[in-house]
């Protein structure tokens, strides 16, 4: 019993290092004895999402982003039965914009793949900074924001509550969004090595959809803690 | 009359900053500036030959001093900005520092280093007849946006400089991009595979003037290398300068144009700076062995590979600011095939860019070879940084986070290593230099 990771285009969307989550991931599996791979996606290549216990979709520059969206559109339908069916889906920054239905710059609008029923305009300043939001079952959840794009939710559940920062548009004091099993965010930082509780409710997510024991080996997390904490205590105290 | 008021002003302000001890260099600047404004295009006019800029993410203090080192060694007088104060306030310092109290600046040459992001500015008042670009890496994003929004800025200022040279480094497709659309260039580059092999991220695979996939013949390091666009045609141009039979022992040599250049300095990254150096003095038509000459005397830089001995251990100390040039330095710590202890220093200030996210994007993973005794891990995000090394599978016990820099650099030489390295970022470079040097004379 492998699970398996589709790390999606890591040679366009690797901005902020977006590939710490798949080695939080990846470690926190092996160091409880669940064998875990990633398979790097590149180029044209067909996605055979029902292979996968996670889906990983990072941040990238405009750009590169444009060059994603196109060859993510001609899986549109795969991708949008993959999360029906309840498959785990981490988007971070860039990714989290491309979910929606459309994304507005200055001058053009690009459609999203219209999973998540969200919207992003562009504003006038980048929205930079160390963010800490508030989640009912996580807890505080710590990261870092850098986004030109403002998201509006509408009736999402957010993945969080801003404490401090920007979030997802700087008005309605919230971050992110949760939508069946899809956490989607602007936090980097990376996001999960210092939030491993978020972490471990992704792994349980993953097996759980595989049917199999969802009870994690505890861990020591020291040190994830103390970093995390070192954040909160920074910009809240 | 304003631009003496300046320059006397200026020039108090340096004399004050001095006698409290500070580092400092971009104040005085600043108050010139406010008494005179364009009191760059004033000072600068005065220069005699050539106004050199460099520009890019690494190396850029580096190929500065090169050329300096260069150009004062054939007799020249030089306006520079050595100390690293790349704003427009530092480039103004550089200037006012050389000015006589009337004004005059009486020199051969100005060779200033840029921050990239803020060239733009300083060629509103300013336009230097030469400009160098040494690469072009992800660096204090948090600033910058991303590293097209640093291209944008470039261009910027590069319409500002039409007519000057460009010397770029040609084995960076994003450096050598810029040369296409100007019409007078030199591109330096290695064309011999150096087999370096690093685990990296690599930051523009793609072609800047198609969108398309690049292809490799083989990386020198980050995206660096022999390079070719199959759908546009952009590919890695014939370097002019050609860095062959490149040696790295201890110290790095290289030939060019059919010399031989030993340097003073290790780390292959040196000979691409050393390149660079002597693709501009050879375009002023400096006599070879000259430039040779010069290169050779070149002394390293604060935080560049800088040895200090503490308790009978040597301590070699060195500046990383970005993933690029931290691999580099953690490949360094691995060519001592000693053993040694470690020392790495993170803090997450505004030069250093406050977002720490690059710290997973390196390749962090080797410091678990079995020459490496422990890891200490300091500075105000010292934190992160252990959470990293752990992810790296090094064994908790051999990992120490003491956020005060002394207590950790005591901590690795009292460790079993025979050899302590330190790596630091940016806004810890001073600090912890200065702490170096007095352990270096409290234990002597």
């Amino acid at each position: 019993m492998k699970l398996k990771i589709a790390h999606l285009y890591p040679d366009l969307l690797n901005l902020y290092g977006d590939i710490g989550n798949i080695t939080t991931v990846t470690k926190r599996c092996k160091w409880r004895g669940i064998d875990i791979e990633t398979d790097s996606i590149y180029g044209n290549e067909k996605i055979h999402f029902t292979d996968y216990d996670l889906v990983f979709l990072g941040g990238g520059s405009d750009r590169e982003q444009l060059l994603v969206r196109d060859k993510l559109m001609s899986m549109k339908n795969e991708i949008t039965s993959y999360v029906n069916d309840g498959g785990v889906l981490l988007a971070v920054c860039g990714g989290y914009q491309l979910l929606g239905s459309y994304y507005k710059l200055k001058e053009e609008t690009i459609k999203g793949l219209e999973i998540l029923n969200i919207q992003t305009e562009i504003g006038d300043k980048r929205l930079i900074g160390d963010v800490v939001i508030e989640n009912e079952k996580f807890g505080t959840i710590v990261g870092f924001e850098n986004h030109g794009g403002r998201t509006f939710i509408n009736d999402h559940t957010p993945l969080g509550k801003v404490l401090h920062g920007h979030g997802n548009n700087d008005k309605d004091g919230v971050e992110g969004v949760i939508y069946k099993n899809v956490i989607a965010t602007y936090l980097h930082g990376s996001l999960l090595p210092k939030n491993p509780v978020l972490c471990d409710h992704i792994i349980r997510l993953m097996l759980e959809q595989r049917g199999l024991d969802t009870e994690l080996a505890p861990l020591d997390d020291a040190s994830e803690l103390d970093a995390h904490k070192y954040i909160v205590d920074r910009f809240t105290k | 009359m304003r631009k003496i008021l300046a320059v006397w002003a200026a020039k108090l302000a340096i004399a004050g900053s001095k006698l409290l001890g500070k580092n400092g260099s971009s104040t005085p600047g600043t108050i010139a500036l406010k008494i005179c404004p364009d009191i760059l295009t004033r000072l600068s006019g005065d220069i005699k030959k050539d106004i050199v800029a460099v520009w890019g993410t690494n190396g850029k203090t580096t190929t500065n001093n090169m050329i300096l080192t260069i150009l004062e060694n054939q007799g020249s007088t030089v306006v520079c900005n050595k100390v690293g104060s790349n704003m427009l306030s530092g480039v103004v310092a550089a200037f006012i520092n050389y000015a006589t109290l009337s004004g005059k600046v009486n020199a051969d040459y100005a060779c200033l280093e840029m921050d990239e992001a803020y060239a733009r500015i300083i060629l509103k008042y300013i336009t230097p007849t030469k400009i160098v670009i040494t690469n072009l890496f992800r660096d204090q994003m948090d600033r910058y946006g991303e590293i097209d929004t640093t291209i944008k800025y470039i261009q910027e200022a590069l319409g500002k400089a039409e007519d000057s040279l460009l010397v770029l480094n040609g084995d960076d497709p994003l450096t050598a991009s810029l040369g296409t659309s100007h019409k007078n260039t030199v591109y330096y580059g290695i064309s011999e595979n150096l087999g370096l092999n690093l685990n990296e991220t690599r930051e523009g695979r793609y072609c800047r003037m198609c969108g398309s996939e690049l292809k490799y013949d083989f990386y020198q390091y980050g995206q660096l290398g022999k390079y070719r666009c199959e759908k546009c045609g952009f590919k890695r141009p014939v370097p002019q300068y050609d860095g062959s039979k490149i040696t790295s022992e201890d110290y790095v040599s290289f030939d060019v144009k059919g010399a031989h250049v030993d340097l003073p300095c290790k780390g292959i990254y040196n000979i691409y700076n050393a390149l660079a150096a002597y693709a501009f003095a050879d375009s002023c038509g400096i006599p070879q062995e000259k430039i040779v000459e010069g290169l050779q005397k070149y002394k390293g830089q604060s935080g560049r590979m800088e040895e200090f001995t503490i308790k009978n251990k040597l301590v070699v100390f060195n500046l990383a600011k970005n993933p690029a040039s931290f691999n580099r330095s953690i490949s360094n710590v691995l060519a001592e095939k000693r053993t040694k202890d470690v020392v790495i220093g993170i803090n997450d200030n505004d030069p250093d860019g406050n977002d720490v996210s690059w710290l997973w994007d390196v390749d962090f993973e080797q410091l678990s070879d079995p020459s490496v005794i422990s890891c200490t891990t300091t500075g105000i995000r010292a934190k992160d940084m252990t959470v990293r090394l752990k992810y790296c599978d090094i064994p908790p016990d051999k990992i120490t986070t003491e956020s005060r820099v002394k207590e950790a650099v005591m901590n690795a030489v009292n460790g079993s290593g025979e050899r302590v390295y330190i790596v630091v970022n940016y806004t810890l470079l001073f600090s912890t230099k200065k702490i170096l040097q007095e352990l270096e004379e409290e234990y002597k």
